[in-house]
């Protein structure tokens, strides 16, 4: 009964083989596109990157317990118009306006998570339904009009810490948190085990049924929190965040998280969702044409599911 | 509004048939009125509005009225009608997505079923649409192209004329480019975001920056699409400004860009060296034009759009001109216009 | 049984590696048309993986085989079947939204212009389910709805319903009855009478006394010795199996009962179950016998709080007021543990960790404020494992990497940590081997010892008569008798099993007094 660990090469791997990508991604642009190693591209993606992780944060756990989330793009963009109209329209106070903002959220998701449990529906259908529901919202509270807001959540995009603006910091933060709970605490083995075997979990006496709402109502909170860092930047546009959740769906995924739940990691997310933008962001500055970033775009996001499969492989070593 | 009337009393049928599942415990029948409801609510809502004998009956076929120009062009449609109510009866239709090429289709074949006197249409794709503009009008129905020029090869090639009304993008965008290259030197460093890159109108605005530029002898370092959206001009803007860092101008094809553009520039710090212009005259962009962030935009009145061709409709129905293109005035709109 | 028929299937020198596991090792075989050629091994000696080469299911990376003396390299199962060589797994293939008639006839559905003609389908699986005496099983019934018993019959079904040089059956009476296990040999017989060629696998060694010609027996992918049924004792095969002495066989020790720890009265689960009574005491076995479909799976599974009872009460620990046990959450917080009969499905977490897996149950205990304490649930999961002897490399191997009857520990583990008193075990060494077997027999004797109250539900009567201390006795959802261990009469258990089936009269009397 000989014991020895690997677990330490297993992490390596892991995070190794992402960040290989990263680099290699980054070489790449760095010959192709112009000025592409500068300070201000990093800030660029610094800037581009926080509320596509914060979404993909809430969809990592939402795919571990082997659910989706289709609503998440839509609920950021009823999040945004609603801290606009407070903020414009009604002439609220800013703290307000973003505590409704992130309840909206929360709210949606709770709802999605209730439905989804009380009636054992499929998450994607029930989400489906939330994505055209928060967006009709969306239209109905600005009537389809972009919402400008004059200065009140420029605190939110100018302040910066060491350089490094505070809606970073705080996707950084909420990374950080995210991978401690799914890692360290009891909530985050629910999780994975909800995800893994529902079934077995219930007969090990555990209610699988509060860590799905949970998991539902969080991935809202956390769209109702993105939404107010993309309407700071971006004004309350109800169309905001549509087709997003693909987007964080293929970040997700990238980052080696599974469709089929039971499996992922914040941290690879975090890196699936740098990947992403670093990709875009090189193609933007090596002007490619508009096919070319497509093509470039899938292949890479199908490439990067392909590399995971051989990690499993590797990891796992022998076959089933 | 007899229409609007049914359309109420259905959907209250429909919401109390799901109450009725919800309470009663025999579910099964309650689903089935509710299903038979739907398959004879679905006809009777189809059927032709009744309208006096001498008060025709206009479609307004609109692209995406989630899209706040369109919108803002249905408002104005819905106001003129208002007015002018004893004249004649309006029907608007919206497509959810913009390029639901097939939906807007579907939507004209409903429109020549329901026999409707005129159609008022901004296609979503310019060579699709025309076949069935073609079967409307085989079946006398008057047809108005607004908006988006349905493609005139085609139109050729079905036999057809139908009269453009509509402003000149090209033109438009042109006068933008135009004020903007006053405030630059030849040789400057400028940048185009697109539309979504098959869009005729997107094309044309291009083209008119394109011009613009080219006359004034500026350098267009990047030309890419932003699709419409704020988060993604943003993106490409940001991209391009670090790859170009001489810029001096983002020339966008829609103000919803401007938008993403005007944040770029912001957090590269670069708001004082580059002029953004960009077009539609939103209500959110005018504040910014007010405070110099966004150097110009185009006003192609959208609220008035609409009512041209409805106006223009009319006019061909009671015989008062023959279908012929009509341009509609198009307004560089700035800070000094504002005032 | 003499020895000039056709040799069918050849094997020369096969091998197969997983990783650094050699699971198949030059192994040679000669499988000969009319004959029955058994398979024995402890699990992972290579039996399965050796019966995937030969149905196409994994490729050899060394050695050759020769179909009637010309080389057979099937690529998948389908090419395998093609060449007359069909293989009935542990894993059912049975897909279980398909009626059972689809399913058996999946390859070769009756069809014109491509849409399914069901009447003669039908027609086609019904005259085949009457010709091998499983009449009960209705062609049109979804292989999902039957029991487990059934679908793996329907299985084998499916595997004879085709033209068969060489049937390869992978334990295939796991879960079958001896009236079910009668049917499935004189199926076999028929088919050797044909020429065929079979391979059984099993850890039964009466039925493979019973049934095989031949032997194999192998040891860590190797073959021990090839040798007729008749030149070797079970005793020989089995101590060649295990490569050690099975001398110090199982037996149970008089049992110190202790207070009562269950009691159950009037429980009725649908038709299922109907109204049984029993108690059951720290410190003791007992045994819940019965045929397939008697509902000793669903009463256990209705005591746990798994599916909701219609009447009854459970009283706990000698309690005067009875317990709600309405979800299993309620169940383990009493004390209750269940181990179901698919430990696969329901027990484990197969993709995850030994340790995730050990403390599932009981995080609340290695966990300070909601934050997972790793080094105590090292520290435990270590512990247990060592106590369990649980084989296995490292605690952060996932459960799957396991053998049937590590798993099974593993799953004890499961319910050890959360310091239960009352341990169901549904089906506890279904699919487990020889040795392995002896090892859990030892364990639950353990956990007696240490006054938790045991109940097994088991379809081996012989095993229950060894491990047990009382046995009841349930049929057609009623639990009939109780027998106490002085000794067990075999006959009597068999008899009772069959009451409520042979004289239903007796319920009805029964629910009067009721």
């Amino acid at each position: 009964m000989k014991r020895f660990s690997w677990k330490l090469p297993v992490w390596l791997t892991d995070y190794l083989g992402m960040a290989g990508a990263l680099a290699i991604l980054l070489a790449v642009f760095g010959f192709t596109a112009e000025n592409f190693f500068s300070r201000s591209t990093f800030l660029i993606i610094a800037d581009q990157v926080p509320d596509i992780t914060i979404l993909a944060v809430g969809m990592t756990f939402v795919l571990i317990i082997a659910g989706i989330d289709l609503s998440v793009g839509s609920v950021m963009g009823l999040s945004g118009t609603v801290v606009g109209a407070l903020l414009v329209n009604a002439g609220q106070p800013v703290w307000l306006a973003v505590m409704a903002g992130v309840v909206v959220g929360f709210g949606c998701g709770l709802l999605n998570g209730l439905v989804t449990v009380r009636w054992s529906l499929p998450s994607f259908i029930v989400t489906l339904g939330m994505m055209e529901i928060a967006r009709g919202a969306a239209l109905r509270v600005t009537q389809s009009r972009t919402i400008y807001i004059p200065g009140y959540l420029d605190f939110i995009t100018e302040t910066r810490l060491l350089g490094i603006s505070l809606p970073f910091l705080l996707a950084v933060g909420i990374v950080l948190l995210a991978q401690l709970v799914l890692s360290r605490t009891v909530f985050g083995r629910y999780m994975v085990a909800v995800g893994t075997n529902e079934e077995a979990v219930r007969l090990s006496g555990i209610n699988p049924r509060p860590i799905k709402l949970v998991v539902f109502a969080l991935s809202g909170l956390l769209a109702g929190l993105a939404s107010i860092i993309q309407t700071a930047r971006y004004q309350a546009n109800p169309n905001n965040g549509q087709g997003v959740e693909l987007q964080v769906i293929a970040a997700v995924v990238i980052g080696g998280t599974s469709l089929m739940g039971g499996r992922g990691s914040v941290i690879s997310t975090f890196f699936g969702v740098l990947i992403i933008s670093v990709l875009e962001t090189g193609l933007a500055q090596a002007n490619a044409q508009e096919s070319t970033k497509r093509l470039i775009t899938g292949a890479v996001i199908v490439a990067a599911v392909i590399l995971d499969y051989y990690r499993q492989r590797i990891r796992h070593g022998k076959a089933g | 509004m007899v229409a609007q009337t049914f359309v109420q009393d259905f959907i209250e049928f429909i919401t109390k048939g799901i109450q009725m599942m919800e309470t009663k415990r025999s579910r099964l029948p309650a689903a089935g009125i509710l299903f038979l409801g739907l398959m004879l609510g679905i006809p009777a809502c189809a059927r032709k509005t009744p309208s006096g004998p001498d008060k025709p009956v206009l479609a307004l076929v609109m692209k995406s009225l989630a899209n706040e120009f369109f919108k803002t062009m249905e408002e104005g449609a819905r106001q003129h009608h208002q007015e002018r109510a004893s004249q004649y009866d309006l029907k608007v239709v919206g497509i959810k997505n913009e390029e639901d090429v097939s939906q807007q289709i579907k939507y004209v074949e409903t429109l020549i079923a329901q026999k409707v006197d005129a159609i008022v249409i901004a296609p979503s794709d310019s060579k699709a649409l025309v076949k069935v503009c073609k079967q409307a009008m085989e079946a006398g129905i008057v047809v108005v192209n607004i908006d988006n020029k349905l493609d005139a090869e085609v139109l050729a090639s079905n036999g057809i004329k139908i009269p453009f009304v509509g402003p000149d993008n090209r033109k438009g965008a042109r006068l933008a480019g135009d004020y903007l290259a006053r405030r630059l030197q030849a040789g400057d460093a400028v940048a185009i975001i697109e539309g979504v890159p098959n869009a005729f109108n997107g094309i044309q605005r291009k083209l008119g920056f394109e011009e613009a530029m080219k006359a004034s002898g500026m350098n267009i370092v990047s030309s890419q699409s932003g699709y419409w959206e704020t988060a993604k001009a943003n993106q490409v803007a940001a991209a391009i400004l670090t790859s170009h860092p001489a810029l001096k101008a983002i020339l966008c094809a829609n103000d919803s860009m401007a938008l993403g553009a005007m944040a770029a520039v912001k957090a590269a710090g670069k708001t004082s060296d580059v002029h953004i212009v960009g077009f539609d005259n939103i209500e959110a962009v005018q504040t910014l034009l007010r405070e110099g962030r966004i150097l110009a935009t185009v006003d192609q009145h959208g609220d008035k759009l609409a009512i041209y061709g409805i106006e223009y409709a009319l006019d061909i129905l009671k015989g008062q001109t023959t279908p012929a293109d009509k341009e509609t005035p198009v307004d560089l709109i700035t800070a000094e216009t504002l005032r | 049984m003499n020895q000039i028929r056709p040799v069918i299937l050849e094997l020369r020198g096969i091998g197969k590696s997983f990783g650094p596991v050699r699971a198949v090792d030059a192994v040679v075989l000669r499988l000969q048309g009319g004959q029955v050629h058994a398979l024995v091994g402890e699990n992972g000696a290579g039996k399965s993986t050796l019966s995937k080469i030969m149905a196409g299911m994994l490729a050899p990376d060394g050695g050759q085989m020769m179909l009637d003396a010309k080389p057979y390299a099937p690529s998948n199962r389908n090419e395998a079947e093609q060449s007359g060589i069909r293989i009935v797994t542990q894993e059912f293939n049975l897909i279980s939204t398909l009626t059972v008639a689809e399913n058996i006839f999946f390859n070769d559905l009756p069809r014109s212009c491509g849409v399914i003609r069901y009447s003669t389908l039908n027609e086609k699986a019904s005259r085949l389910l009457q010709q091998i005496g499983l009449d009960f099983i209705h062609p049109t019934s979804r292989a999902g709805d039957l029991p487990v018993g059934s679908q793996q019959l329907v299985e084998i079904a499916s595997g004879l319903s085709r033209q068969c040089r060489l049937l390869i059956l992978d334990e295939p009476t796991a879960s079958l009855t001896d009236k079910e296990t009668e049917l499935l040999f004189s199926q076999i017989k028929a088919l050797c009478r044909q020429g065929a060629a079979v391979v059984y696998i099993s850890h039964r060694m009466e039925e493979i006394r019973r049934i095989a010609d031949v032997v194999t027996i192998l040891r860590d992918g190797r073959v021990v010795c090839t040798d007729t049924m008749d030149s070797l004792t079970t005793g020989e095969i089995v101590n060649r199996m295990v490569g050690r002495d099975w001398s110090d066989e199982y037996r149970r020790t008089t049992p110190e009962t202790g207070p009562v720890a269950l009691r159950v009265e009037h429980l009725s689960v649908g038709k299922k179950v109907r109204d049984i009574s029993f108690v059951a005491h720290r410190g003791e076995i007992l045994g819940f016998a019965g045929l397939m479909g008697a509902g000793r799976t669903e009463a256990m599974r209705a005591i746990f709080g798994a599916d909701p009872i219609d009447s009854g009460r459970i009283y706990l620990h000698g309690s005067q007021r009875p317990s709600r046990i309405a979800s299993p959450k309620d169940a383990v917080r009493h004390g209750i543990a269940l181990l179901t009969e698919n430990r696969k499905e329901e027990g484990l977490l197969l993709i995850k960790s030994i340790r995730s897996n050990c403390t599932l149950a009981s995080m609340e205990k290695f966990s300070t404020a909601g934050y997972v304490r790793s080094a105590r649930e090292k520290k435990h999961v270590g512990g247990l494992a060592d106590r369990l002897r649980l084989r296995c490399w490292n605690t952060e191997q996932a459960a799957w990497e396991l053998s049937g009857g590590n798993q099974q520990k593993l799953v004890v583990a499961k319910w050890l940590s959360t310091e239960c008193d009352i341990l169901i075990f549904d089906e506890p060494t279904r699919g487990i081997d020889v040795g392995a077997k002896f090892e859990l027999y030892h364990l639950l004797s353990d956990l007696a010892r240490r006054q938790k109250a045991i109940l097994v539900v088991s379809s081996d009567l012989k095993e229950l008569m060894l491990l047990c201390d009382r046995i009841a006795v349930m049929s057609a959802g009623r639990l009939v008798e109780v027998f106490d261990r002085k000794p067990f009469d075999e006959a009597a258990i068999n008899r009772a099993a069959f009451r409520e089936y042979v004289h239903p009269v007796h319920s009805q009397e029964h629910e009067r007094n009721a």
